[in-house]
């Protein structure tokens, strides 16, 4: 009995923790339509500022007021500096930009902090514990609690019954008609966010006592607070309130009696609310950004393209001959990623699906080459085969739940789902290797020809890479590719014709996992190695990095992307601990300057050249 | 105190306005016809700042305002009541009317006088906005756009999908306003709200203004009814 | 036997009833036109035959099937076509790639990975057929957006017909026309086979009169009066409903 609600109690202090974030991300969203990434940061930037004030002034309690006001002065320099520009374009370039800020951001942390965990001193009045009839327990917990609760409170009353509460739920509704009114919203939006990024510092703030301070706290409290507004329903604050306790409780005796299968439980009943409300338990259907005013035909192959191809293909295997080994084994790494890179386009650019989870199926792929070598001893070729299909049968699965839906919450959900395949590979160890990894004995051979020369190893990958391209100019070219063109385009039209859309969608993820399982596969007989890091969200953000840097819903767009994030990564990190830090301001300026990525807009010059 | 001059406006690549230039005088009643498609929304939004002009001048009392955005637009003294009527659904009436309030000059419209001019919404002033039937929800539009006591009503087809009933009633509620002396810029397609109302017309084709004229002059134009207006 | 028997229809949105107890039958080969105010449930009723919108009860019997709450993918494969009020194209896309995707539906193999899409000769001759047919003969080439408003709907009912379906509904299709393009409209109708069913919502009367055997009027969700043009003219009631409507 006393356990039990000591592990209530526990629950409600995460839950509190995760509704601070919750909150804010919903509200951001509900009436700004952004998904920030970076919210994640602000959470953790909150911590350590808070960390920084106690060091100076002593006083948590101070901490706890002027961290979350300076964390919420830089998300406010952030929305106004650069997210505003981006509020024409759509939610996937407002992503992007979040997503290269949490690169700066944990570089930030990791620079002035260190790697190590930190912890945040309770206050002094709260140091004891307090007997609350069935059991002793932290007073700094129960202060959480209630504290949280308090901030729910006034939450409400501000939104619901105040007029600037009014007005903010007028913008969500309809910002557009809000401003006809005479609503600066422009002014509402800065203020929302910073509001909420203030909410995820008091967060990071009110956490530090409790969970700890590292580099990468941000990521651990950003994807449960996603589920958190997945369940609860987007743009709800009641929804985020409830959600989070329901999530904060769930984890909590998850964890106690449960264990590893815990995470399943969350992620199996974020899919079964999902599937019964699509919206949530209390978020409202929404509509998504309108799609590009941009022409985009669908022209097939001609003469001159392909002679273009086949003198680019000609320069490609002359091209190692002069190469010392290094570059010609990191080439051979831009090809594993360019076929990643091209699976992911095929839904992101050509079916109009935005996923933040791929790479559990380059994970899925990479893990059965790794496992069925280490632990079985069947060959690599094999163990390809099988990676292939295994990510297919997880994409089809996967895409089973995440295809019903669209927009923001079906990034949610890709990110979510990834997100489970990585703790499995995490906590799994026995068979995975878990962070430590694994390695296979021996680099296999390709037709007799040992991969440990770098010229096999470049040949090998580049005839992979030449044969996902030409099956995925192929698909595209076919009607196939055509109809999810069409899906992109307009979905509902595409139902009144007859095209069952469902069905057509989870094709196109199912192919796109395959592919994507085969550039794992590749990966681990390129590399020897695999850990769970390769399935990290971050390594799904890195490839839709790639994707929408070269250019999205071009084929030629995702392997020049992942050859300039590739060379890019390898030339920072040669030359500057903060690699991170520049990756992700070279990405931002990206994200702002060069829309439709370097092909698109490389297309978009020629278009103008053109008469 | 409104004025088009030579306005050309484009969505995206594709040209809507061509040279539109009409003038809206104090108190003055003035109403744009067309079919669909015709332009005349597309002019309402370039006057409200959702649509900037790439060439000609939007001006409101001899100051250019083509470049403001819709919320500079409408805190000069614009009311603004749109196609859709975009009544905030999550809203009750009494919040729809208050949020964006703005006091004017001398005689103020108050929600006591908006429920005084509206007694229909009164009965429902604790109602959310999605719980509206059409015609509530035009005339909540028209007393919100009231309630920022406006200089220059805006109206695109208040008439629009409503029963004849409701239409009559809010011909007779805009009259009313009319004879306070409150400029009104019309968009309708309804030809008897036009003539009941409008101290001029002009009628758009294909982004262009092809008639300007009376009332008296428009009803006995046989040619730009029959080709422009479908009557 | 009826092309389509629907009973005892209700549909709402939150307390707006939008269809209340309507039954309607159409024969084979009939031209049946709804007309009403706006927001009488005229577009709600072709929404819930199409399967965007599900009814609350009642039944949508298609030739003797019972297809009430089907998917619209599944209703449109069954015979049914449709086109919608506010032009709903594939905008970014030309004339002859909006109705290839149409065609390829009902003719081609969506899943068939080894044929060059673009260049199907047969799908080409059909979607050629089909620009003739709703006079864009000529225009593939076009991108959808830029096709005037006209054309659009033009373009509109070419893509329903790519299907060869059994019953085209067709919501509004000479809204914001000009009397010209109205008059094509007409025509168009006119010269579709009379082995197509036929039920569409029409404002403008002079369409209205010419195309429809007989006519059904929706009056806030009911049913107010269904006949032929004439009993319909003659309807006291009707006439009280239309009374001050310009259109």
């Amino acid at each position: 009995m006393e356990l039990l609600v000591a592990q209530l109690l526990n629950g409600l202090v995460y839950g509190v923790l995760l509704f601070l974030m919750a909150a804010g991300l919903s509200l951001i969203f509900g009436l700004m339509n952004v998904v920030s990434l970076a919210h994640g940061s602000f959470f953790m930037l909150g911590a350590f500022l808070g960390l920084a004030i106690v060091q100076v002034t002593g006083s948590f309690w101070i901490a706890l007021v002027l961290a979350p006001l300076a964390v919420a002065l830089l998300g406010i320099v952030m929305e106004v500096l650069f997210l505003r520009p981006l509020y024409a374009r759509g939610h996937m370039d407002q992503v992007l930009l979040t997503f290269g800020f949490t690169f700066v951001f944990y570089d930030l942390v990791q620079t002035v902090w260190g790697r190590i965990v930190l912890r945040l001193p309770t206050p002094a009045i709260l140091q004891g514990t307090v007997d609350i009839g069935a059991g002793v327990f932290s007073a700094y917990r129960l202060f959480l609690i209630g504290f949280g609760f308090a901030i729910a409170v006034l939450l409400w009353l501000l939104l619901e019954r105040s007029r600037i509460g009014a007005m903010v739920r007028a913008g969500v509704d309809n910002a557009a008609m809000a401003a006809g009114l005479g609503g600066n919203i422009a002014l509402l939006f800065t203020g929302i966010f910073g509001f909420g990024v203030a909410l995820a510092g008091l967060g990071g703030v009110a956490a530090g006592p409790t969970l700890g301070l590292y580099p990468g706290m941000d990521t651990d409290i950003l994807i449960p607070a996603f589920i958190v507004i997945v369940i609860g329903g987007m743009g709800s604050l009641r929804g985020a309130f409830v959600g989070s306790l329901l999530i904060g409780i769930a984890d909590t005796f998850g964890k106690a009696y449960l264990q590893s299968i815990a995470l399943f439980l969350i992620y199996l009943a974020m899919t079964v609310v999902l599937l019964i409300r699509p919206q949530g338990l209390f978020g409202i259907r929404y509509a998504d950004a309108p799609p590009s005013a941009v022409a985009r035909t669908m022209p097939p192959s001609t003469k001159a393209t392909r002679a273009v191809g086949l003198i680019v293909l000609a320069v490609l295997i002359v091209l190692p001959f002069g190469l010392p080994d290094y570059p010609r084994a990191l080439i051979a790494e831009i090809y594993i990623f360019a076929i990643f890179a091209m699976s992911l386009d095929l839904i992101l650019g050509f079916s109009g699906l935005m996923s933040l989870g791929h790479a559990a199926f380059f994970g899925l792929g990479a893990y059965a080459v790794a496992v069925l070598g280490v632990q079985f001893g069947l060959d690599a070729w094999i163990g390809l085969a099988a990676g292939v299909a295994l990510a297919a049968a997880g994409a089809a699965l996967i895409g089973f739940f995440c295809v019903r839906t669209g927009g923001i919450p079906f990034l949610m959900l890709t990110l979510a789902f990834s997100q489970l395949v990585f703790s499995v590979a995490l906590k799994w160890r026995d068979v995975t290797g878990g962070s430590d990894g694994m390695a296979l004995a021996e680099q296999p051979s390709f037709f007799g020809f040992s991969l440990s020369h770098s010229l096999v190893m470049y040949f090998m990958t580049l005839m992979f890479f030449v044969a996902a391209y030409l099956g995925l100019r192929r698909l595209i070219d076919a009607p196939l590719g055509h109809v999810f063109v069409g899906i992109r385009e307009n979905e509902p039209r595409m139902a009144a014709i007859g095209y069952p859309t469902l069905a057509y969608k989870l094709v196109a993820f199912t192919i796109a996992g395959a592919i994507a399982g085969l550039a794992g596969g590749l990966y681990v007989i390129y590399n020897g190695f695999i850990s769970s890091d390769a399935v990290y969200w971050t390594a799904s953000g890195d490839i839709l990095i790639m994707t929408m840097l070269g250019g999205a819903g071009t084929l030629i767009g995702p392997p020049i992307g992942a050859a300039v994030f590739l060379l890019m990564k390898n030339v920072a990190s040669s030359y500057s601990e903060h690699w991170l830090a520049i990756i992700g301001t070279a990405f931002i300026c990206c994200v702002l300057f060069f829309p439709g990525g370097i092909w698109g807009s490389v297309q978009k010059l020629r278009g103008k050249a053109a008469p | 105190m409104l004025d088009l001059d030579h306005v050309d406006a484009f969505y995206g690549d594709s040209h809507i306005l061509h040279g539109v230039s009409f003038t809206v005088r104090d108190g003055e009643v003035v109403c744009l016809l067309g079919r669909n498609g015709a332009g005349k929304t597309t002019t309402i939004l370039t006057v409200m700042g959702y649509l900037h002009p790439r060439a000609g001048a939007v001006r409101y009392n001899g100051r250019d305002i083509g470049a403001l955005s819709p919320y500079a637009v409408a805190r000069l003294g614009f009311g603004f009541v749109p196609q859709e009527r975009g009544i905030f659904p999550s809203l009750t009436v009494r919040e729809n009317l208050t949020v964006f309030a703005r006091g004017g000059r001398g005689d103020d419209w108050t929600l006591e006088r908006i429920f005084v001019l509206f007694p229909g919404l009164k009965a429902r002033e604790r109602n959310l906005g999605f719980q509206l039937s059409g015609g509530e929800q035009q005339m909540l539009s028209i007393a919100r756009a009231l309630m920022l006591n406006p200089s220059l009503l805006l109206l695109d087809e208040p008439s629009e999908g409503l029963a004849p009933m409701i239409v009559q009633e809010i011909v007779q509620i805009l009259h009313r306003l009319k004879g306070e002396g409150l400029a009104i810029l019309l968009v309708e397609q309804n030809l008897r709200v036009a003539l009941a109302l409008a101290d001029r017309h002009h009628v758009m084709n294909k982004g262009e203004i092809c008639f300007t004229g009376n009332s008296a002059e428009l009803e006995s134009n046989d040619f730009v009814l029959r080709n422009y207006l479908s009557v | 036997m009826n092309i389509l028997d629907i009973e005892h229809l209700n549909c709402a949105f939150g307390n707006l009833i939008v269809t209340d107890d309507v039954s309607l039958s159409i024969a084979e080969g009939e031209r049946h036109v709804i007309i009403g105010p706006n927001g009488a449930g005229k577009t709600s009723l072709i929404n819930q035959i199409g399967g965007q919108l599900r009814s609350k009860s009642g039944r949508i019997v298609l030739e003797g099937r019972d297809v009430t709450g089907q998917a619209p993918s599944r209703i449109s494969r069954l015979g049914v076509a449709r086109t919608f009020q506010r032009n709903n194209l594939f905008h970014n896309l030309t004339v002859f790639e909006n109705l290839r995707l149409a065609l390829t539906a009902k003719f081609g193999n969506p899943l068939d990975f080894f044929s060059v899409a673009a260049r199907d000769q047969v799908l080409a001759a059909h979607a050629a057929e089909l620009m003739r047919k709703v006079h864009l003969d000529g225009q593939g080439a076009r991108i959808a957006r830029t096709l005037s408003y006209g054309e659009q709907r033009q373009l509109e009912i070419g893509i329903a017909l790519a299907g060869k379906p059994k019953l085209l509904l067709l919501d509004e299709p000479t809204s914001g026309m000009s009397p010209a393009e109205t008059a094509r409209m007409i025509d168009l109708i006119g010269a579709l086979p009379r082995s197509l069913s036929v039920l569409m919502i029409e404002h403008d009367m002079t369409v209205v009169f010419s195309v429809a055997d007989r006519v059904t009027v929706l009056y806030y969700g009911k049913i107010l009066a269904t006949g032929t043009p004439a009993d319909i003219q003659a309807n006291a009631r009707v006439r009280e409903v239309y009374l001050g409507m310009a259109h």
